[in-house]
């Protein structure tokens, strides 16, 4: 931060409370995302239609598909971030290793956004049981967790642990959701197209 | 950064987000119970919208894009397994679902669940469970009964074929016997001579006279009563 003439430098717990300041509009949108998401699945009637993709047997195994897609982008993802941050060792971070971290999460994200549409629009937020309350549930903190990160990712001046543990926080979700509909799929049906 | 490109990640996956919302609206015909209102004619695109079902109660000749449907509110599915070594039951009412597993003899379960959208998950005694989706012609699914796992494809069907029950309380113990009629008329049933313990026993059950609704075990004259989605009987 620039020191105006005539000020004096920021104290620095001001600097930590502007730092706390910074997450709290992120925190609220990417709360205000799952919460939209979660009563929208409650409140809208699920239709059980599919847009179904020619060449997979079912809407079921579409979206199991896709989203393991994007868990394995949610993978490369957490592989990149750690040689970036130096973490592997041996490894040195060529310099390629930032665009692979922010396409491979790209594409992870849109790979999730169909399923998720599919997810809410013909099947609804539900609570008959325990795996489908919790898929339920983990869906939506994912995409308002994904949002936080994406938000606090231009802003400065935050403790450098931030972003790790966001990103550690999106993928562990996301894998869980994951666990909780592909896997199942998959082990329930078998895995094919 | 000097674009803010995460913003724009983040605006892109909502865009196509609510493409795909608008186009699976778009899809949705304005019968199926939906809070919001589709146009009645909904134009085909390119990748083929298609049902869960592939029968429809109103069939379009050639078209694949329309007539999408829900799955049915109420209904009845029995038939045997893949592999043949048993049948099974399922009788959807309104959202809630009963099913029975049985070969005859000793590898039985009923299943207690819900039916909602399509799919089916249900569970029993003993670490029993099925899953299924299921449409307006048949439900396709896996069942796990006495650590026995078994994959179905079954069809629709109508009294009286289906599904019956029936529960006696007999010297203090309560029996309950289940018996699938399948569609060509050949029934099969267990029984379990203790129905209330946590992992019950069971063994063939005697002939249903589904006419009669009544079987005879030993003394004991057990009236069947049918358990239908259609009817609501059971439910």
């Amino acid at each position: 931060m620039t020191v105006q003439p005539g000020t004096s430098a920021p104290l620095p717990q001001d600097r930590a409370a502007s730092g706390a300041a910074k997450l709290v509009v992120p925190s609220l949108i990417g709360a205000l995302v799952a919460l939209t998401l979660g009563i929208y699945g409650r409140l809208h009637n699920p239709t059980g239609i599919a847009i179904n993709i020619a060449g997979f047997s079912s809407p079921g195994s579409v979206k199991s598909w896709l989203a393991t897609g994007a868990t394995v982008f949610a993978i490369v993802q957490v592989g990149s971030a750690l040689v970036l941050y130096g973490k592997v060792p041996r490894v040195a971070a060529p310099s390629w290793i930032g665009g692979l971290h922010r396409w491979s999460g790209r594409i992870a994200f849109l790979l999730a956004v169909p399923v998720a549409i599919h997810c809410l629009y013909a099947l609804g937020f539900q609570d008959y049981s325990t795996r489908v309350l919790a898929h339920s549930l983990l869906g939506c903190a994912f995409f308002g967790a994904f949002t936080v990160k994406m938000l606090i990712l231009p802003k400065r001046g935050l403790p450098n642990w931030l972003l790790p543990v966001l990103g550690a926080v999106v993928f562990i979700v996301l894998t869980a959701v994951w666990f909780t509909s592909a896997y199942w799929f998959f082990s329930t049906f078998g895995i094919k197209r | 950064m000097k674009r803010n490109t995460p913003l724009i990640t983040l605006l892109t996956g909502a865009a196509l987000g609510v493409i795909l919302l608008i186009a699976s609206m778009l899809a949705t015909p304005s019968k199926a119970p939906t809070s919001y209102s589709a146009p009645a004619t909904p134009a085909p695109p390119s990748t083929a919208v298609a049902q869960l079902s592939p029968e429809s109660p109103t069939p379009t000749a050639t078209s694949p894009a329309s007539a999408v449907v829900t799955a049915p509110a109420r209904a009845d599915y029995a038939g045997e397994v893949q592999g043949g070594g048993a049948s099974v039951a399922i009788s959807i009412h309104d959202g809630q679902a009963i099913a029975y597993v049985c070969n005859g003899s000793v590898i039985e379960a009923w299943y207690k669940g819900t039916a909602v959208g399509g799919v089916l998950i249900m569970t029993g005694k003993n670490h029993a469970h099925l899953s299924a989706i299921y449409d307006f012609s048949k439900a396709t699914g896996d069942i796990l009964a006495h650590g026995t796992d078994y994959r179905f494809s079954v069809s629709v069907v109508h009294k009286p074929s289906g599904l019956y029950q029936a529960i006696a309380v007999v010297r203090g113990a309560t029996i309950k016997a289940g018996w699938i009629v399948l569609a060509d008329g050949t029934q099969v049933g267990s029984l379990e001579a203790d129905a209330d313990a946590a992992a019950p026993s069971a063994t063939r059950a005697p002939a249903l006279d589904v006419a009669a609704g009544t079987a005879r075990e030993g003394s004991t004259v057990l009236v069947a009563k049918p358990v239908s989605g259609v009817t609501g009987s059971g439910f």
